[in-house]
Order: C-alpha cells, then structure tokens, then sequence
C-alpha cells in the first residue's frame, strides 16, 4: 500500500472520527453549536482529503476535473463553519469579514457549480504524473488557470483576516486559557488557511512539484484541536474531581444538616408550587402519619391534618404565598392510630419573578410543650382561685373560669385587653405604677399588706380580693401569674365576726356594769345627796327670815357642781353600756386607768381594797375602743378585788401599772392583786369562754377581755407574782403617727 | 342638859356631802362637828358629849359599822344614823340590829334627816338621863350595909317587920330601926317609891323560902 494512501486514508479517518466525536458532544449538549460547527468542519475536511486522494491517483483529466469541482462543495461548508465556529468559540472577531468571506465562498460555489471542468481551471490539458518521495507515483493536473479562482483566493483571505482579528482579539482580552486558545486555535486556522491558499498558488507559480494537498493542512488544526480536546478533558477531569469534592463537601454539609435536623427531630420538606408536590424527610412522613409511596400535594396534606386547623393552615400558607414569604403555624395532626399530635411548621417561599415556586421549610413535633401548656392551663383552669397572667405590659394573656364568675367578664373579654379594665378607676394611675414596679423585681409575694384591695366587675361595682403574684420566666417574655380570692364572703364573716364579738363584749360589759352596780349607784347618788342637801337648805334659809345671798349663791354654786358631776357619771355609764361597733381613737391609757379607777372607787372602798396606781409619764398613745379598753380594766379590776376577798382587809392591795415597752412601740398595762393566785393548770383555762372560778359570773369576763385586746393587736396573759396574788397584763401597739 | 352642848356628828368621807349635810343641820340650828374618816372621828370623840353621830356606811379605811362596833366597844351610846348610798339591805339590818336609831338611804329628805336628828337626840337625852338617874339609885343602894341590903331584899317582898326579925333571927324592933336607914339612904319617904327604886336598881326581892 502506498504511504499516500495511508496518510490521507487517516486524515479522513481522522477527521471523520474527530467529525462524529464533537458530532456526539454536540448531541449531549445541543446548545453547544461549536461542537456541531467544529463537527462540520472535520467532516468538511474529510470530504475536501477524500476528494484530494481521489484525484492524486486520477487516471484522466476528466477524472481530476470532477474531482476538484466536488472538492469546492466541502471547501464552502468548511469555511462557513471555520467562521461560524471561531465566532462561537472565541466570542470576538468582526462578523463583516466572516459574513465577506462566508459571501466570497458562495460566490465561488456557485461559479464553480457554472464552470467547466471547475473553478480552478479554464481547462484541464492533461495529466501530470509526477514521482514523489518514496516512489510513489502521484497524478497533476496540467491546464489554463480560471482567473475566477481569485474569489475563492478573496474569500480565502477574508477569512484569514476575520480569524486573526478573532486572535488579537481574544489576545488582548489577557486572560491565560484564552490567550493559548487564541494562539492555538487561531494560529493553527490561520496556518491551515495560509497553507490551503498558499500551497495551490505555489504549485501555479510552478515553484513546487506537489499535488494541491489542503487536507494535509488541516491536521495542523485537527491537532489544535486535539490539543483544545485534552485540555478539555484535563479541565473536565478536574472540574470533576473538584465537583467530587464539592458533592462531598455538600454531601456532608447536607448530614450533617440531616443530621442536626434528626437531633433537633425536625423533619425537613419542599414544596414544588406549580407541580404541587410536596417532598418531605421520613421523618416528615412519620410526623405527618403519612405512607411512604404516597405522593403528597397540598391538599392531601390539609388531609392530615384536624379539621378545625385546616383552615388556619391554608390561610397561613395563602398569606405567605402572596407575597409574606414566610409561614409559620401550629397544628394538630390526627394520626391513624386516632392520636393527636401537635406540629410546628416553618417556612420560606422562593420567588421567581415574583412568582412562588417553592417552598422550604421544617416540621417539628411540639407536642410535650403544648402537652405541657395544656396541663398548665388545666391547672390553671382548676385552680380555686381566680388566676389571671399578665405580660409586663400588663396585657391579660391567660383567664379561668374562676376569674369569669368574680368579675362578671368572659375571657374574650379580658385575654389581650389591659389588667386595668379589672381594677377600679379610683386605683387604676397607683395600679400600673405597681405594676412596673413590680416586673422591675418581680417576687412571689402576696399583696395584702395593710391595703384593701379592689377589684372592679364588669357591671361597675367593687369587689373586695386578695391576691398573691407569682413571676413565671418563660423564654419569650416575663409573665405575672396573680391568684385573686374572692373575699367578699370572708368580709362579711369577719364583719359578722366583729358584730358578734362586739355584741357579747357589750352583754359582758352590762353583767360587769350589773356587778358594780351598787358601786356606781353610789358614784351616782353621792352628788344628788349632796345637790338635794343643798337645796333644801337653801329652803330652809330662805324660810328663815334674815336673807343670806352670799350664802345662796355658794349653795347653788355647789348644786351646779354636783349636777356636773351626776352629769359624768350618767355619761359614763351611757358610754359602757353603749351598744356600738369598735370605733378606735387615740387614746392616753394613763387617763382611760384613772377613768376606771374612779369609776370603781366605791367598790374599791366597800371591799376595802387599797389601790395603788403607778402611772409611766410620757407613755405614747395607742389606737382602741375607749370603752373596749376600760372594760377589760374594769374586769382586771374587778377580779383582783374578788381575788382578795379572803384576804385580811389590811392585805387587799391592788397595783395598777403603766409602763412602756419595745422602745415605745408598746404600751403594758398590769393589775397585780394579793390574793391566793392562779394555780398553773387554769393559767390558760381562766381565758377559755365559760370557765369561771367564782360562785356567781358567767365566766365571760376574761375570754371577752382576750378578744378584745387581740382585736387591738395586743395581748393579754397572767403571771403570778413571786409573793402572793396575780398580775394581769396586757399590751396595746403604740400609735406610730400620734406619738406624743 | 345643856342645849349647846349637844353636838350631831357627820362622818363622810365625800366632801361634797360633807359639805351639804354641815350647812343643812346648822340652818336647822343645830351644833355640828364633821369628820372626813371614822378615825379622825374615833379621835376627837368625846363619849360624854350628847348628841348623834350621822354616818356614811362605806368609807375607806374603818367604814360605817366597824366605828359603830368601836364605838359599841367604848360603851357609848351615841345615836347612829346612817347614810348610805344605796339600799345595801344587808348592811342595814345588821346597822339596826346593832342599835341604829335610823338607815337612810341617799339620797336622803333633809326634812327626814331633820326630824331623824332631832329624834336621836332628845332619844341620846333621854338615855343619858335614865343612864343618870340609875347611877344615883345604885350609888344610893351602894351606901347599904349587907345587914341593910337583906333587909331591904326581904321588905320589896312586902314581908312584914316581925316576920323579917323571925328569918333573920333578931329582934323586930332591930329590923325597924334598918328599915328607917335604908329608907333614909335611899332618899324614900314611902315604902312604895323604895320599891320603885329597888325595882330599877334591878334589886330582886328575896325569894320566899
């Protein structure tokens, strides 16, 4: 076989291979016109070397002449694509020199189509057969040159200048793969353009004995390209590799978000808006109890879900979608099994021109915390107590039905309006100073101390409550939990309370007032003896004749004195028999001592009890029911007169004290008396209702007097004294405010 | 009995009352000495000053009864009235039980305490005279010889003079002359009056054996 044979068998065979290569390429990626314009080119090419063979072993002229008629046809398209495939490949060169030489080849396609034997030659005389390199006979044409063949020359040269304004291009665009492809690729078209035209004109000029060999040319570029080609597939290599590398990296970034999703038990789902189609982790399944295979859109999701959420989900979804580009909602899922089960989900909307086309997001099953929210509201709800959250806003956030039946509102009503809507206008301003005050440091504590408190019904009217606040932190917010009790009832028990207690202190008063009574009879009778004296003795010296003015006046100057005094006796006596509520004023307990003591001072002196009374200058005031007050003094000392009864009269001493204890906020009253004491089992039984060591008394005395100075905030207890006989006593606060 | 000499007494210790009491008795003429405490009373007290002792029942210190007990106790006879403040029924009957001439109750009638005071002591006048006149019988009877003192004993039993000689065993004309000393002693003229005398000298006739 003849190595002409082989070397153009191969640059056909090269070419077509390369040809159907990129012709492949071009078919995975159709967008990749280069490919198909390279393709065309080595097909071009193949055809151009074939025709080259064909005529290098022609046998006659008519043959060669056939031959190079033909060879013009793959010429045009190997031209045009060269220009269409610089033009792609680097993106630069001028199109009116590509569109010039494109144009000058059609011209020389068509002359040629109209010109005999071609375009090269007017006529073709004969063979040439010329010996070459290696023995091998090859055949030349010999004839008359057509000058047409200048347009194909024209067309030659545009399309050299359109390549090498592509190169310089693509050159000074200065980056480094682009400035070798403008070398490579460029200097090899324009080498293979230089050779095609150039070769032919030569052997004209008749300066070289070879065939017309174009085809040979064009290895040059089948190289280039080779070369570009194994680049490519060196950069595709790497770029694989690196993609490897990045698949891993976004591989792993993508466990461990699936892993952190698993951790955090989120499930993961996408939602294809204009497929509706929702994918979502098996987790996500799981969580919304659907099967594997099932294919979930939009609505056999609401499927899933309770009926009465359905509908907050679909407007959730809906707002997001137009335009929120968030979502975010709670919900319950029923599960097969009949469960319910809580879930939050999340997410995002992905807008495409305006347009929503998916959707991302998570799903996490919230269930404990609205397990746990439910169990604190059902506490909250079965509490005894009113119970009322407040947000440091003091915005109402939770209600029971406690709080419904106190205050007469319904929790639609109060949830999200003002905790000032419950308090009464009259305390609203001093209510949220409180309040701040309160979420400034906020402790558990009960609110009662030493102020009445209100709460305001819905109907206007005040009702009294206690309440106790507890903080609660949560995560979001700190909270206020108030416990209000209803204390209405407890008022009018302890007002009752008071009444009743009033009433037997009153019914003791009278059986002590009865006991005294000829005590006070005498008080009583003492300055009417002296007034009825008097004025009969004014009658008797008005009877006598002499007149006696000075004398008469001093008379009635008495009888008005005495009146007086009747006068303070009786109103005395009004006072304690006074059936009244506990009215307390100051009081100077060293007066209310000698108010008694007066009062008492016949029985005193009838039981031959001497009293003596030490009294503390200075003492402050205390707050008490005058006539509370002198009723337990006047039952001190009235019982340590009856304790003395056995007593030689000479012993009966009574010791009546005032002191002032705890740096004066206390006062102490005592009655110590001589008599035979209290024997220490009935120290505490002689307070009890009832109980009574004497013959005659109801055994009230002493029980009452407890009350009432328990009442004032005192206490009353009995010692007895290191000699003989009891002391008696009791403390009153002192008046912090009217201290003296 | 001389009138000024005869004192009414008040004893209260409330000066209001004191007061009132003093003025009204001395409008009605009558001399009056106060004291504000039994003690004080006990003190100056002289028992043979005539008159009567207004007392208030309940006093500190010694009250109303315990000064009529020690007054009891010295042998005086002083007229008690009492004031007391009010109708103390027990304390009342033991005052009059005690001797009181009355109990008034304050507030008192001036005109009763009146009438009561001036009663009390022409009653204390009274007393003291009997008291007086006993005194002169018994000193008289005291003169007797126990000779005479028999033979007065048997005369208040109407014995005759012969029989008195026949039991004492001596002569009657013995017994005469005694019965002319006892009569003269005892300041009689008449067997009557000495029989009178004997019977309140509380002389009791000599029992027939």
């Amino acid at each position: 076989m003849s190595w002409v044979a082989i070397v153009w068998s191969m640059t056909v065979w090269a070419c077509l291979t390369l040809a159907i290569l990129h012709l492949v390429i071009w078919f995975k990626q159709t967008r990749q016109f280069a490919y198909l314009l390279f393709s065309v080119i080595g097909a071009s090419v193949a055809a151009i070397a074939l025709c080259e063979l064909l005529a290098l072993r022609a046998q006659s002229p008519e043959q060669f002449g056939r031959l190079v008629w033909w060879a013009h046809l793959p010429a045009f398209s190997a031209v045009v694509s060269i220009v269409g495939f610089v033009r792609l490949y680097f993106r630069a060169g001028r199109l009116w020199l590509g569109y010039a030489a494109c144009g000058l080849r059609l011209l020389d396609l068509i002359m040629n189509f109209f010109s005999a034997p071609n375009l090269n030659y007017k006529e073709i005389a004969g063979l040439r057969h010329l010996t070459v390199f290696g023995g091998e006979t090859i055949s030349v044409a010999k004839g008359l040159e057509n000058p047409w063949i200048k347009v194909s020359e024209l067309s030659s040269l545009f399309l050299l200048l359109f390549v090498v304004d592509a190169s310089v291009t693509l050159w000074r665009r200065g980056q480094r793969a682009e400035r070798r492809r403008a070398v490579v690729v460029g200097g090899c078209v324009i080498l293979f353009i230089l050779m095609a035209a150039g070769h032919p004109a030569l052997i004209e000029a008749g300066l070289i004995q070879s065939p017309c060999l174009i085809s040979l040319s064009f290895l040059a570029i089948v190289g280039a390209m080779g070369y570009e080609l194994s680049l490519d597939v060196v950069r595709a290599e790497q770029l694989a590799r690196r993609l490897q590398a990045s698949e891993t990296a976004l591989r792993e970034s993508e466990q461990n978000m699936s892993l952190a999703a698993s951790a955090a038990e989120l499930a993961m789902w996408t939602w294809d808006v204009t497929r509706d189609e929702i994918w979502t982790t098996d987790k996500g399944r799981a969580l919304l109890g659907f099967a594997k295979p099932d294919k979930i859109t939009f609505e056999y999701f609401l499927t899933a879900l309770h009926p009465e959420d359905r509908e907050t989900v679909r407007q959730s979804v809906t707002n997001a979608l137009n335009g929120f580009g968030e979502y975010e909602s709670e919900f319950r899922v029923v599960l097969p099994g009949g469960q319910t089960r809580w879930i939050s989900g999340r997410g995002r909307v992905e807008f495409d021109g305006g347009k929503p086309v998916r959707m991302r997001g998570v799903l996490f099953d919230v269930t404990p915390r609205k397990l746990a929210e439910e169990r604190f509201r059902l506490v909250v709800e079965a509490a005894p107590n009113a119970m009322i959250m407040v947000d440091a806003e003091g915005k109402i956030d939770l209600t029971n039905a406690q709080v419904e039946s106190v205050f007469g509102y319904t929790r639609q009503e109060l949830v999200g309006h003002p905790l000032e809507i419950l308090v009464p206008e009259r305390l609203r301003d001093r209510h949220s100073e409180h309040r701040s005050g309160y979420f400034a440091d906020p402790k558990a504590h009960a609110m009662v101390a030493g102020r009445e408190l209100f709460g305001r019904r819905k109907d206007g009217s005040e009702v009294p409550i206690e309440i106790s606040l507890n903080p609660i932190r949560t995560s979001e917010a700190p909270f206020a939990l108030a416990s209000i009790v209803d204390i209405t009832e407890r008022r009018r028990a302890e007002l009752k309370a008071a009444r009743q207690r009033n009433e037997l202190a009153h019914l003791s008063r009278a059986a002590l007032l009865g006991e005294l009574s000829g005590s006070l009879a005498h008080e009583l009778n003492q300055p009417l003896s002296a007034i009825l004296f008097n004025a009969q003795a004014a009658q008797l010296l008005l009877r006598q004749d002499a007149a006696h003015p000075d004398e008469l006046q001093e008379i009635l100057g008495e009888i008005v004195e005495e009146n007086k005094r009747a006068g303070e006796v009786i109103r005395r006596l009004r006072a304690l028999l006074r059936k009244g509520e506990t009215q307390l004023e100051p009081l100077h307990i060293n007066e209310v001592v000698n108010s008694v003591l007066k009062l008492m001072r016949s029985d005193l002196v009838n039981q031959h009890v001497a009293v003596r009374a030490e009294l503390a200058p200075d003492l402050p005031v205390v707050d008490g029911d005058g006539i509370q007050i002198q009723q337990v003094l006047l039952n001190l000392v009235v019982n340590g007169c009856d304790a003395m009864a056995e007593v030689e009269p000479i012993e009966r001493r009574l010791l009546v004290c005032t002191a002032k204890l705890t740096d004066g906020r206390e006062v102490s009253v005592s009655v110590a008396d001589r008599g035979c004491g209290i024997p220490p089992d009935k120290m505490e039984r002689i307070f009890e209702p009832f109980f009574t060591t004497k013959t005659h008394g109801m055994g009230l005395g002493l029980a009452v007097c407890r009350t009432i100075i328990s009442a004032h905030g005192g206490k009353l207890w009995v010692t007895n004294n290191a000699g003989r006989g009891a002391t008696f006593q009791f403390t009153l606060p002192a008046n912090a405010r009217a201290a003296e | 009995m001389n009138d000024l000499a005869t004192t009414v007494f008040v004893v209260d210790d409330e000066l209001s009352v004191r007061q009132a009491l003093v003025r009204l008795l001395r409008l009605a003429r009558l001399n009056v000495a106060a004291f504000s405490s039994a003690e004080a009373f006990l003190e100056c007290y002289d028992p043979g000053t005539p008159g009567c002792l207004v007392l208030d029942l309940a006093m500190p210190g010694l009250n109303g009864l315990e000064l009529q007990e020690a007054l009891t106790g010295r042998g005086s006879s002083l007229p008690i009235i009492f004031l007391t403040g009010h109708g103390d029924l027990p304390s009342g009957v033991m005052a009059m039980k005690r001797g009181a001439v009355d109990f008034l109750t304050k507030p008192a009638d001036a005109n009763d305490l009146i009438e009561t005071v001036r009663g009390a002591i022409e009653k204390d006048r009274v007393t003291r005279q009997t008291r007086a006149e006993l005194t002169e019988i018994q000193r008289r009877f005291a003169t007797l010889t126990p000779r005479e003192h028999e033979v007065l004993c048997q005369v208040v039993c109407g014995k005759l003079n012969k029989q008195i000689a026949a039991d004492l065993g001596t002569t009657e004309k013995t017994i005469k002359v005694h019965r002319a000393r006892v009569m003269e002693k005892a300041k009689v003229g008449s067997l009557a009056e000495l029989v009178m005398l004997a019977q309140r000298a509380r002389i009791l006739p000599c029992q027939p054996t």
